[in-house]
């Protein structure tokens, strides 16, 4: 195994569970910071990508801690903030990477523009539809409930990110109420020591 | 409080096991204390010597003070068990003395025996001295030790002050005995200097001075007197044993006895000791943050279920640490293999 398969095969099971619930639109987002929601989404982007052999977008719609874009060095570029407030268009905004088949959306200029659920319902309507897989980078709930609670409402799956033995309970406990969906979030365990779940009785038990 | 009844069931057998511990423990040296003690008692009955045979000295032990004979006398055992020179004479008549020589800190020893000796009241006239210790023969060792002291003390201190006493009387009766000479030779020169008829103012003179032989010469005896009994009356109590007389003498237990007491307070102790650290796990435990320590501890988190479980990336195992993993797959993700924004290449 290549060391980039090997580093993607982490991600492995919690892509090939996004991909077997036929989730399209999903969010990661957590109760702190430092949970490694922006890896993880990173990381399921590259897997999904390579398993469902189709463009995946990475939306950076982190407005606290915009890593991703820092990342990808895509700081001074239109993004996210811009397409919402209707200064750019997708075209210019979203940047994609032939060998990994993903595509990005940095965040743009954050001062520009507040997420509001009417643009970004617009966004997933028109600009992410040609894509097969989208997947977004959430700030934490604590810290930016106004940036996370409309993609909430949009995605079909929204992912809380927690430390294993690290993140306080009531903090996550705290989190999950703020966020009050029709269907409560899923968890995904994230710096686990050991992976000790069953795979289909997880899938069997999230399709139920 | 809830909280604390959660945190209280869910380290319910950690609990239990501390607290099996810390009180059987607790039991198991209470009993080998209770079991391993031995105390001896001697009984003693007392009485107030007589006021005729009684010293003067407000400092003497045997003073007459407003207690019972046998307060008085149980004081004074407790107030000599509070020195360190007393306690050490003690030990050194018995077979602790090799022990208190070697011991490495003589005052942590001496307190050690302190703490074993008990001197109690039953009463007017009758008191108990006893001493608890592991080894039975060791207690009436040390009960008679510390009486066989405490005699030697007593009768130190009373023939000190009736040392210090006769002197003083002898100084007195020193004087007494010049005024009365004094007083005989004034008298006497009256007398040869008035041979014929004394006129009234004369007859007056020497009546006064023979006045002032008479009350010398009486002094001189009272002090006489004082002197006889200052010596005599602690011969007299000393031979005569009543004030202070062993009824009962202290005997070899051969069943243990005496341990009660300090077995119920290191009981008392463990199960006070265990449930205060019982109480205080519990506490930490719901005041610290709690975790989700894997993933059967999302269920505390339902409604929202566990997805997922990713595994945490080791050098050793994945080659990578989470920053190097970071990095890693955004040098995959964001490779520009010549892509441009909008155009989907590969």
């Amino acid at each position: 195994m290549s060391a980039p398969a090997s580093l993607m095969a982490t991600f492995d099971g919690l892509a090939s569970r996004v991909d077997a619930m036929g989730f399209r639109t999903i969010g990661f987002t957590s109760a702190l910071l430092g949970e490694g929601v922006s890896t993880l989404a990173l990381g399921t982007a590259l897997s999904l990508a390579a398993m469902r052999r189709g463009s995946v977008l990475l939306v950076d719609a982190n407005w606290i801690h915009p890593s991703l874009t820092r990342d990808a060095r895509l700081e001074s570029s239109v993004g996210l903030a811009e397409l919402l407030a209707d200064r750019a268009d997708a075209a210019a905004c979203i940047r994609r990477y032939a060998p990994s088949r993903v595509a990005f959306l940095p965040l743009g200029d954050g001062m520009g523009a507040r997420p509001t659920l009417r643009g970004l319902a617009s966004f997933v309507a028109k600009e992410a539809v040609s894509f097969e897989t989208v997947i977004v980078d959430l700030p934490p709930v604590l810290a930016g409930e106004t940036f996370v609670l409309p993609w909430a409402a949009l995605v079909d799956q929204l992912f809380v990110v927690l430390r294993e033995g690290a993140t306080p309970l009531p903090l996550i406990q705290q989190a999950l109420g703020k966020l009050s969906l029709a269907a409560p979030p899923y968890i995904v365990l994230n710096r686990a020591r050991g992976s000790s779940v069953d795979v289909p009785a997880a899938l069997l038990a999230a399709r139920a | 409080m809830r909280p604390y009844l959660t945190t209280a069931h869910r380290y319910r057998w950690l609990l239990g096991a501390v607290l099996a511990i810390i009180w059987g423990a607790g039991i198991v040296a209470a009993y080998t204390e209770y079991a391993t003690t031995f105390e001896s008692e001697a009984t003693i009955w007392v009485l107030r010597a007589s006021p005729e045979l009684a010293t003067t000295s407000p400092d003497d032990p045997n003073a007459t003070v407003i207690q019972t004979a046998a307060s008085q006398q149980a004081d004074l055992l407790n107030q000599l068990l509070q020195t360190k020179e007393f306690l050490r004479d003690v030990v050194r008549q018995t077979s602790l003395r090799a022990a208190l020589a070697a011991a490495p800190d003589e005052t942590k020893f001496l307190a050690g025996v302190q703490k074993s000796f008990r001197v109690q009241t039953h009463g007017n006239n009758l008191l108990t001295v006893s001493f608890a210790a592991h080894d039975p023969p060791l207690g009436p060792e040390m009960v008679n030790a510390i009486l066989a002291v405490r005699a030697d003390r007593v009768a130190q201190a009373s023939t000190t002050f009736t040392t210090i006493t006769n002197t003083l009387y002898q100084k007195q009766l020193q004087v007494a005995q010049a005024q009365a000479l004094d007083a005989q030779r004034a008298l006497d020169e009256f007398d040869a200097s008035h041979p014929g008829a004394l006129s009234d103012i004369e007859q007056h003179l020497k009546d006064q001075l023979r006045l002032t032989l008479d009350y010398a010469q009486i002094r001189l005896g009272d002090l006489r007197g004082r002197i006889n009994q200052a010596a005599l009356a602690p011969a007299i109590l000393s031979v005569s044993g009543m004030e202070f007389q062993v009824v009962d003498q202290p005997q070899v237990e051969t069943s243990p006895r005496g341990g009660t007491r300090s077995a119920a307070m290191i009981g008392a102790v463990a199960i006070a000791a265990g449930c205060a650290l019982a109480a205080l796990l519990v506490v930490i435990g719901t005041l610290l943050p709690a975790h989700v320590s894997g993933p059967a501890d999302v269920s505390r988190l339902a409604p929202a279920r566990l997805f997922a479980a990713v595994p945490r990336v080791t050098r050793a195992g994945g080659g990578a640490s989470p920053g190097d993993l970071r990095t890693s797959l955004a040098a995959i993700a964001f490779a520009d293999g010549g892509a441009r924004n909008g155009e989907v290449s590969g």
